[in-house]
């Protein structure tokens, strides 16, 4: 099939379009520089056309979101929708079930979303929910950080084995890059305890968090990997945690890119939800923002492209492969706190989270979010998450591009004490005029982790590439985004069009097919024996040690009935 | 129990394969397989062997219908299903239950089916680990993989669990005897409580034995929790217990390095039912200041954590979900198998891979005889007394593969070992092909016209 | 004002589902919207006026003006008056699940028992039912940790376990005895209970306050002994006479009140060391 999206204005920051009016055609899936008299026209005359959106970090699939979903009905039952003759019924909100995340994204003009937590040996499980998430692709990211055999390689600044062992287990769980988290820390969890500072050894293991940051960094770029390795920094929601997050993202400003993979992404670390890393102070009494300092860092390195994790003011339920803060957080909060530990390889903590603007610590927080993307001059380096639901379900995107699109709104909430005075008082915001348009709302949302990601295939309206296309019903230059806000986040809620790999998935705001989702993954070339002889090496510990046959630890393909294998060249 | 010489006439072996019996999913059982037969089964327990090793004069073979003098007789399986089909598309309160014993992907077209004509789905939750869910749902849910259990616990409790009976290989291979990494001496690593007013075999080889009385479980736990926050017992006996015993258990566990507490329906029927499991979760949280605690409900069949995980990605709510009005609702007592069988709701009654019949109140199996009833199963059972459709499935784990979830949510590829007997079909097929002609039948009631945002939602 | 009365029909074994029949919905409808009018049952919906005929008189302009009188047994009619917002329903029967669930405002007379969930998350409003109720009464979702926030439930008779679960606020009163675990998780509000308790109010409690003028079985470790006090005075209303005042639930660092009726328990008072009249020496054993 032939299609041609007609007199849109077009944002498409990868091939430097900036609101120019023009068509997208494209055939077979596929975009193209030309169609046929025949092709299908899609009238879309000033309204807004993008690709279609990446979220670079969510938790979508898996088995904290479960045992979320499990043990929140109530959360549940406040989305309920009732199925009609395309869709299933819906449910949840902050953690919704997965045909509605598929969908919801599907309405937000999504078409990929990376899925940023997966532990290797439950990674079946992520597979089955992926499988059940409609409309979308879905790389998933395997946890690597406190995975025993990593730390012990770690210590001995094994470079070569870690790279085999990374190469080895992305293809056992069908992962797609390195994904680190709270480094050593929830392996001290196993213990009750936690690390400070990235300094701070794991119990027994007798290596510090940044050894292993180090020396999984070295190896993502020996295996020339599309993505550098993607961390969630030691001392998350912590007053006072910016010297750990700037000495986390200096500990790899040597490490030297690939050869290969320099040629599609920019950085060596991707550093994640970077509001939680940035405050400072001693303890909530007297914390403020370290946003300008983080910023500072990122502005002038560019090793480092980061997301923010924006608080969105909302009742959500916060899950974290950070098990020993979460807690942290049910010590202060009493609500129902869940935890779930896995042999070997990671933790993950779960617990309910009302963030209020009438609280202080929670606007500090949601301050802190605008200022970093105020902050941090160049939008490639900056991706807009909520780390979905952490600080806020996805389905809130729109609200925060209202935010950052209008300083007006941001004045607005804190001089009507919308918001507690801690954001006026504790914080620059109050201070940053900066306002995104659509094109910089373009290259957060789509170009920068399309790049990030190391994507060639996505996030860009370039011929050849997937005909992924979002339309929204704004006219660009017909709306003064600082004062018309609301019409921006009604805007950019639902899209006209979501297009996913040529198909037009939702049509006048609403969605008209449902597709199967793929799951993206990262086949490393060339390491074949090297994988070989580090899985012999490990064979003994595995059989002893871990409760599972090896024969039921990998992903079968089963699973993945239908994956986008990305081939990489690793030597 | 005699002495039974090794089985050494067989054809081949398959390795690692699953256990399908209770919820330890054992993957390191090997069948020995002649002619098609599984003859004998290595590593696994007494209980799992004699499920696996087929029993052939219990198994249902051929698809039947019960005719109008109430016999079961033979059909072929297009008129099976289709009747089956009929009972399902002409009902208004339909009632799918059963799932613990069959694959996630079974489960998966049961769930559009149930979807599709408005079913309660429902699984042995409802009769077993159903409070446990209720209080996680009230107050959190700290587990952990029985592997971080092997490695790192000197702590065990067991709590209304007979495990030694009941999960004959959860203290062998995953929690008390067992070498771990931290553990290196396995049983002498660790100390092990029982906690039951029975006792049982696994208080027998337990170090401690606390025996409250029936009943006392509520009072017994709070009163822990009351010692850990520093407050003195004014009663010298609590729940049976004397409460210096309640002060040295209190010590003991705070000091312990990594205590894990497993509980089964000892403490989940008892009168206080899912607050019980409520104050033994809030007690492990509290004790996760002192030390690392965590907790895993004893879960029986292989997969009954599968169907409440599957059915918590699906639509948000664990067990227990109905969907007759379009989509899915979860309510204790209102939605539950059971309480609307003595209510008398249902009109037709799917059993899949369970055995209400054997299992469940006199007041609801009096109910599921005056409605139709169709079985999908493998074995001859109580229920196919009831059934007016039975329709043979295959064995998962044996003669078809599948996905399970053990009780610490760890899923496992059950795979295939021998060939079903010809005249069965798999669990998956049985119910697609029931969705499809149930699709045939009858136009998918309550579906909305247009998708209406929830506005609690927005 | 308007008085819409349902008089039943025949009855149906599956539940009919009265959700939508609220007088929030249906204080505009005529006797003609309500013969189109198709109620679910279970997966399908029928024709209202198969199972109830309704009179409609009279006119309203909001649901405050409205009077639903539904006749006939009830037993297997759920949702009634769930999530209203105004008007005064009167059941003459004993009522199925979730009557008066979630409602904030008018007011429910039940004439005889109601199941399960009764008031369920209410956060105003009036709901009296004057025969016993079922588990749950005035409770919370599963799983929600924010229950009743207000209103008032009034039960003549007696009411099941866990009555007041997480209650948040407002005021529970049940005339008759109480089944096991009253308020528990509760953190604000008040439960009044004339009748006799068996065992465990309270379990859990952060705040809020328990009155039991009757006997109590067993109470739980978690509650600290204050001593006695005489005519407390609870939100605004004063109870006469002696009571004896406990604090819990201490496993959570808990505040809630307990009030059990001195002279009914005198047998548990006993038990904290000799009793003079005034029991006065009471006083001395506080904080065991
Ligand atoms: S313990 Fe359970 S899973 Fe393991 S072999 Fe025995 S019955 Fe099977
Ligand atoms: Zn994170
Ligand atoms: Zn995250």
């Amino acid at each position: 099939m032939e299609y041609i999206l007609k007199n849109g204005i077009v944002y498409d920051p990868a091939n430097e379009v900036n609101g120019e009016k023009m068509d997208v055609m494209f055939k077979d899936g596929i975009i193209v520089d030309d169609v046929s008299a025949d092709a299908e026209v899609l009238d879309v005359t000033d309204k807004i056309v993008m690709p279609a959106g990446i979220d670079p970090h969510a938790h979508v699939a898996g088995p904290k979101l479960v045992v979320g979903r499990l043990y929140r009905p109530e959360d549940s039952r406040r989305g309920v929708t009732q199925k009609t003759k395309v869709l299933r019924s819906e449910s949840g909100f902050s953690i919704p079930s997965c045909p509605a995340t598929g969908y919801r994204y599907s309405r937000l003009g999504y078409g990929t979303v990376v899925e940023a937590a997966m532990p290797p040996l439950e990674a079946k499980h992520t597979h089955e929910e992926i499988a059940t998430i409609p409309q979308i692709d879905i790389p998933a990211m395997p946890l690597f950080g406190n995975n025993w055999f990593v730390m012990e390689y770690a210590k001995d600044n094994n470079i070569e084995d870690i790279a085999a062992f990374v190469a080895a287990w992305l293809k056992l769980t069908k992962g797609y890059g390195i994904k680190i988290v709270n480094p050593c820390g929830s392996e001290a969890w196993g213990w009750g305890m936690n690390v400070h500072g990235i300094n701070d050894k794991a119990p027994y293991f007798d290596v510090t968090s940044k050894e292993v940051v180090v020396a999984l960094a070295k190896a993502n770029e020996m295996l020339n990997l599309p993505h550098s390795i993607h961390i969630h920094p030691n001392d998350l929601g912590h007053p006072g945690n910016v010297p750990t997050t700037i000495e986390t993202m200096d500990c790899v400003k040597d490490v030297k890119k690939g050869s290969k993979a320099a040629e599609i992404r920019d950085q060596v670390m991707h550093v994640c939800h970077l509001q939680f890393h940035s405050y400072t102070g001693n303890s909530w009494k007297d914390a403020a923002s370290g946003a300008e300092e983080v910023a500072d860092y990122i502005n002038k390195h560019d090793h480092i492209t980061c997301d923010i994790g924006q608080v969105t003011l909302d009742e959500t339920t916060t899950m974290t492969a950070d098990a020993p803060m979460e807690y942290d957080l049910f010590k202060l909060s009493g609500l129902k706190w869940a935890n779930k530990d896995i042999e070997c390889e990671t933790a993950a903590g779960i617990i309910p989270c009302i963030y209020s603007a009438k609280n202080p610590v929670n606007t500090l927080q949601w301050a802190i979010g605008l200022e970093l993307f105020l902050h941090i001059d160049d939008p490639w380096k900056v991706c807009l998450t909520t780390d979905h639901p952490n600080a806020g379900p996805f389905t809130r995107y729109p609200r925060i591009i209202s935010w950052l699109m209008s300083n007006t709104r941001r004045m607005e909430m804190i001089e009507n004490r919308e918001v507690h005075k801690w954001a006026e008082k504790r914080t620059t915001l109050a201070t940053l005029d900066r306002e995104y348009d659509f094109y910089d709302i373009a290259t957060i949302s789509r170009a920068a982790p399309a790049r990030i990601y190391g994507f060639t295939d996505k996030g860009a309206l370039t011929p050849g590439y997937r005909a992924d296309i979002a339309v929204y019903d704004i006219n660009p230059n017909d709306i003064d985004p600082s004062r018309q806000y609301a019409e921006i986040e009604k805007g950019f809620n639902v899209a006209d069009y979501t297009i996913k790999d040529g198909q037009i998935l939702v049509k006048d705001k609403e969605i008209v097919k449902v597709k199967e989702s793929q799951n993206v993954w990262v086949n490393v070339q060339g390491w074949e024996k090297n994988e070989e002889k580090v899985i012999n090496n490990i064979m003994p510990f595995f059989t002893q040690y871990y409760s599972v046959k090896w024969e039921n630890y990998p992903v079968h393909d089963h699973y993945v009935s239908n994956p986008i294998r990305i081939d990489v060249d690793g030597k | 129990m005699t002495y039974e010489p090794p089985v050494t006439d067989y054809d081949h072996i398959v390795e690692n394969c699953t256990c399908a019996f209770c919820g330890c999913n054992c993957d390191d059982l090997d069948y020995l397989v002649k002619d098609g037969h599984v003859v004998a089964v290595r590593h696994a327990c007494r209980l799992g062997a004699s499920k696996i090793m087929e029993d052939m004069d219990q198994r249902l073979i051929v698809p039947m219908i019960r005719d109008e003098n109430g016999e079961l007789k033979e059909v072929d399986w297009d008129t099976a299903l289709d009747k089956a089909a009929e009972y399902i598309a002409n009902s208004i309160r339909p009632v799918f239950y059963g799932w613990s014993e069959t694959s996630t992907e079974t489960m998966k077209e049961g769930v559009a089916l149930g979807e599709y004509i408005g079913a309660v789905l429902d699984n042995q939750a409802t009769i077993c680990h159903g409070p446990s869910l209720q209080a996680v749902q009230n107050a959190g849910y700290p587990i952990q993989t029985l592997g971080e259990v092997q490695n790192r616990a000197d702590m065990i409790a067991y709590s209304g669990s007979n495990a030694m009976n009941s999960h004959p290989r959860h203290m062998a291979r995953y929690a008390v005897f067992c070498r771990g990494y931290f553990r290196q001496r396995g049983r002498f690593d660790r100390t092990v409580v029982t906690m039951d007013p029975k006792f049982s075999d696994t208080a027998k080889c337990s170090d401690k034995w606390i025996g409250f009385e029936q009943n006392g479980d509520y009072g017994f736990y709070n009163a822990i929790r009351a010692v850990l926050r520093g407050k003195e017992l004014y009663q010298d006996v609590i729940s049976g217990i004397p409460k210096e015993d309640i002060y040295e258990l209190a010590e003991e566990m705070k000091n312990a390095e990594f205590g894990v507490l497993f509980f089964g329906l000892g403490l989940t029927h008892t009168l206080s039912k899912q607050r019980n499991i409520d104050i033994a979760i809030k007690m492990v949280q509290d004790l996760n200041k002192y030390s690392k605690w965590g907790l895993t409900p004893m879960r029986g069949h292989f997969n009954v954590n599968g169907f409440n995980i599957f059915m918590a990605f699906e639509c948000g709510f664990a067990f227990g979900v109905d969907y007759c009005r379009g989509y899915p609702r979860y309510m204790m007592g209102e939605t539950n198998t059971i309480d609307l069988l003595v209510r008398k709701e249902p009109d037709c009654f799917m059993v899949i891979a369970a055995d209400p019949g054997a299992h469940f109140p006199n007041g609801a199996n009096q109910h599921l005889a005056d409605i139709p009833v169709i079985q999908i199963d493998i074995h001859w059972g109580p229920s196919t007394e009831l059934a007016d459709v039975v329709l043979p499935g295959s064995f998962i784990g044996v003669e078809c593969a599948g996905t399970s979830y053990r009780m610490d949510g760890v899923p496992i590829f059950m795979k295939k070992a021998i060939d079903k007997p010809e005249t069965c079909r798999d669990d998956e097929w049985i119910v697609r092909e029931l969705k499809e002609r149930v699709m045939k039948l009858r136009e998918e009631p309550n579906t909305a016209p247009k998708y209406v945002p929830n506005p609690n939602a927005l | 004002m308007k008085t819409i009365t349902f008089d039943q029909i025949k009855t149906s074994s599956i539940a009919l589902e009265f959700d939508e029949l609220i007088p929030d919905e249906i204080y505009s409808w005529t006797e003609a919207d309500f013969a189109k009018y198709q109620v679910p049952i279970g997966n399908s919906r029928f024709p209202l006026t198969d199972f109830f005929e309704v009179t409609v008189e009279g006119e309203a302009n909001g649901p405050d003006e409205v009077e639903m009188i539904i006749n006939g047994d009830l037993n297997r009619v759920k949702y009634i008056g769930c999530k209203m917002s105004g008007g005064n329903i009167v059941c003459n029967s004993s009522v199925d699940l979730h009557v008066g669930a979630e409602m904030s405002g008018g007011s429910i007379l039940v004439k005889g028992n109601a199941a399960a969930h009764a008031g369920r998350e209410m956060s105003g409003g009036y709901l009296e039912i004057e025969g016993n109720t079922k588990e749950f009464t005035g409770a919370s979702y599963i799983g929600e940790w924010r229950g009743m926030t207000g209103g008032q439930i009034v039960v003549g008779g007696n009411a099941g376990k866990q009555c007041g679960e997480c209650l948040t606020g407002g005021k529970i009163h049940v005339k008759g005895n109480c089944d096991i675990l009253a308020g528990i998780h509760m953190t604000k509000g008040v439960i009044e209970i004339d009748g006799d308790v068996n065992r465990w109010p309270g379990g859990q409690m952060k705040n809020g306050n328990i009155i039991i003028h009757g006997f109590l079985g067993r109470l739980l470790e978690g509650f600290v002994l204050n001593g006695i006090v005489v005519d407390p005075e609870v939100e605004g209303v004063t109870y006469e006479g002696k009571y004896i005042q406990y604090t819990g639930d201490i496993g959570l660092n808990g505040k809630g009140n307990l009030y059990l009726d001195a002279e009914a328990n005198k047998e548990k008072l006993a038990t904290y060391g000799e009793l003079d009249d005034e029991y006065t020496s009471i006083r001395e054993y506080r904080n065991l």
